[in-house]
C-alpha cells in the first residue's frame, strides 16, 4: 500500500501547491466555467492551453497531468467522434465508408462536446493532483460547510480501496469453497450474489465502529475545532478568489444573455 | 473514578440482560482488568464506561453508572469524549480515515477538542514516544501493521488525557508480536499509576502481569473481584469458561504428581512460576 493510498494528491514544492485550497478550487472552479461556458467549437480548446497547461506547468505535474487527461479522456473522446459523427441523424455526409457515413454535423457536435469534456476532467485532476483533499475539506468547513460532510467526502475517498480489499477476501473465501468466479459473464454476474451479503453486511459493523471511534475523538463535539494542518492565506489570494468568481459569473451571464438574444 | 450502582442493562429487543445488577467502585490509578468468556458481558460493560451504552447502543440501562463524577446516562457522547477514551479490538476501524498521516492521525481528537496547534505538537511527540510510533509519524496510518495501528489507537486516545481509558479486547484481532507490543505499551502505562484503566482481556497470562485487581463477568453478574493473585488462581475459573494461566496449570499438574513446593500459593506469572518450581 502507499503511503496516501487515498488520494491522488503529487507532492510538488511548487507555487500552485503552497496556494491556499480555496484559491485553487477558485481557479479551477473559474476553468470549468470557461470549459462549459464558452461559445463556439475551439474556444474551450483555447482555455485548456491558456489556463490549465499553464497551471499544471507551474505546479511541476505535467509529465504525470498529461498522460492522466489522455487516458481518461480518450475513449469518451474516440466514442464521441465515433457515435456522433457516424450516427449523427440526417446531416451532411463527409465521406463514405461502406455503408456508414461521416456527418459533418456529428463531426462539428463531438468536437464541442470533446472540448468540455477534457476541460471538466482536467480541471478535476488539476485540483485533485496539486491539493491534499484534507487541507481542502479543513479550508471548506471554515467557510461553513458542516464537519460532517467534509468528513465524508474525505473517508469516501479511501473506504473505495478498503471495500475492494474487503470484496477480494470474500471471494477468495468463497473460492476456495468451490464457488465459481471466472468465466463468461453469465458465471461472474452469478457469482456476484453471494459477494453482495457478507460485504455489506460486514460494511454496516465497520461503519459502527468507526461511528463509535469518531465519537471517541470528540468528532461530535460542540464548540470551535483547531487543526494541526495549517493553511497560508493571503489578501492577495482572497482577491483573486473574488475576481475569479465574478469573472466566472460574467461568463455565466454573458452566455445566457447570448442565448437569450439568439 | 469508576462508580456502578446497581446496574443493569438490556440491548434493544434482548430478553436477557447483558449486564445484571453490577456494583462496583474502582478508584483513580487503578489498573483494572475484567475476564470472562465470549458473552458474559465484558464489551457490553467497557460500552457503559464509554457512554456507549445507552448513548449509542440505546437499550434500557437501570442503576446509576458515574466516570468521573459524570453520570453516564445524563450526559452525551460529546461531553463524555476526553474524559473517557475507547479502544477496541479491530485496529482498522479505529482509523479516522479522514488523515494522512500517524502524526495528523494522533492530532484528531485535539483538533476535536479545540486545542491551540501550539500546545498539540509537544502533546503528540510525547504520546508518539509513548507509543513507540515516533518513526512512523510521517507514515500513512494505512501502511502500519495491526499493533502499530492498535498503538496508533491508544495514542490517539491517550493523547486527549482521558481520566479513564478503557480497552476492550485491545489485542484480540493482533499477531503475537502485535499483542506483545501493545501489552508492552499497556505495561508502561500500568506502571505510571497515574492512568486508570479498565482493561476487558482474554489472555490472562497478561493480566496477571500488570492489573492490580482483576473482575470476572459471567452471564452480565460480577462473580469475583480482587487481586490477580488470589483470582487467577482460583479453582472456580473454569466454572466461569475461563482457562487458568500456564503458570498455574503446570503447577497444579506438578501438585498433583507429588510436587511438594516451599511455597504452597500457586502462581499465575512467569516469575511466580519460577518462585513455585524452585
Amino acid at each position: 500500500m502507499s503511503s496516501t493510498p487515498f488520494s491522488l494528491y503529487i507532492p510538488r514544492d511548487s507555487g500552485m501547491h503552497r496556494l491556499h485550497p480555496l484559491t485553487k478550487l477558485a481557479l479551477v472552479g473559474f476553468a470549468l466555467i470557461l470549459g462549459l461556458f464558452l461559445p463556439g467549437d475551439w474556444l474551450t480548446y483555447l482555455a485548456f492551453v491558456l489556463v490549465i497547461l499553464p497551471l499544471a506547468a507551474w505546479a511541476g505535474i505535467l509529465p504525470r497531468f498529461l498522460p492522466a487527461v489522455l487516458k481518461t479522456a480518450l475513449p469518451i473522446v474516440v466514442s464521441l467522434f465515433l457515435v456522433q459523427g457516424l450516427f449523427w441523424p440526417g446531416g451532411t455526409p463527409i465521406f463514405h465508408l461502406g455503408p456508414l457515413s461521416l456527418k459533418q454535423e456529428g463531426v462539428t457536435f463531438a468536437i464541442r462536446s470533446a472540448g468540455r469534456f477534457i476541460m471538466v476532467i482536467s480541471s478535476f485532476l488539476l485540483l485533485t493532483f496539486t491539493t491534499r483533499p484534507d487541507g481542502l475539506m479543513l479550508a471548506l468547513s471554515r467557510h461553513g460547510v458542516p464537519n460532517s460532510i467534509a468528513y465524508v467526502m474525505l473517508a469516501t475517498l479511501q473506504i473505495v480501496p478498503r471495500f475492494q480489499a474487503k470484496a477480494n477476501t470474500i471471494l477468495d473465501a468463497q473460492r476456495s469453497r468451490g464457488l465459481e468466479t471466472e468465466g463468461n459473464l453469465f458465471i461472474r454476474l452469478r457469482a456476484l450474489f453471494p459477494l453482495i451479503q457478507p460485504l455489506l453486511l460486514g460494511s454496516i459493523v465497520d461503519i459502527e465502529e468507526r461511528a463509535i471511534a469518531l465519537e471517541v475523538r470528540a468528532f461530535g463535539r460542540a464548540g470551535p475545532k483547531t487543526s494541526l494542518l495549517m493553511l497560508h492565506d493571503t489578501p492577495a489570494q482572497r482577491v483573486v478568489r473574488w475576481l475569479l468568481l465574478l469573472a466566472s459569473l460574467a461568463i455565466i451571464g454573458w452566455r445566457v444573455y447570448l442565448g437569450l438574444a439568439a | 473514578m469508576i462508580q456502578l450502582t446497581n446496574v443493569t442493562y438490556s440491548y434493544p429487543r434482548a430478553e436477557t440482560p447483558a449486564l445484571h445488577d453490577l456494583s462496583l467502585q474502582i478508584p483513580a490509578g487503578q489498573f483494572c482488568a475484567v475476564i470472562g468468556a465470549n458473552g458474559a458481558g465484558k464489551s457490553t460493560l467497557c460500552a457503559t464506561l464509554a457512554g456507549f451504552v445507552p448513548h449509542f447502543y440505546r437499550g434500557k440501562l437501570s442503576g446509576t453508572a458515574k466516570v468521573a463524577g459524570i453520570d453516564i446516562a445524563g450526559s452525551s457522547l460529546a461531553e463524555l469524549a476526553g474524559t473517557v477514551g475507547l479502544v477496541f479490538s479491530n485496529p482498522f476501524n479505529q482509523i479516522t480515515g479522514a488523515r494522512f498521516t500517524v502524526r495528523e492521525e494522533v492530532a484528531f481528537g485535539l483538533e476535536n477538542m479545540g486545542v491551540p496547534p501550539a500546545e498539540m505538537a509537544p502533546r503528540i511527540d510525547e504520546m508518539l514516544r509513548f507509543a513507540r510510533l515516533s518513526e512512523q509519524a510521517d507514515q500513512s496510518p494505512y501502511a502500519l501493521s495491526g499493533g502499530q495501528q492498535q498503538r496508533l489507537a491508544i495514542a490517539s486516545v491517550l493523547v486527549m488525557r482521558p481520566k479513564v481509558l478503557v480497552l476492550d479486547e485491545p489485542t484480540s484481532q493482533l499477531d503475537p508480536i502485535g499483542s506483545r507490543e501493545v501489552f508492552s505499551v499497556l505495561r508502561d502505562l500500568a506502571a505510571t499509576d497515574e492512568a486508570t484503566v479498565f482493561l476487558a482481556e482474554q489472555k490472562l497470562e497478561w493480566v496477571a502481569a500488570f492489573a492490580d485487581r482483576v473482575l470476572v463477568l459471567h452471564q452480565g453478574r460480577l462473580v469475583a473481584d480482587g487481586p490477580p493473585a488470589e483470582i487467577l488462581a482460583s479453582p472456580t475459573l473454569s466454572q466461569y469458561g475461563l482457562e487458568p494461566t500456564r503458570y498455574t496449570q503446570a503447577a497444579r499438574a506438578a501438585l498433583g504428581a507429588g510436587f511438594r513446593p516451599q511455597h504452597p500459593d500457586l502462581p499465575v506469572t512467569l516469575e511466580q512460576a519460577v518462585e513455585f518450581f524452585r
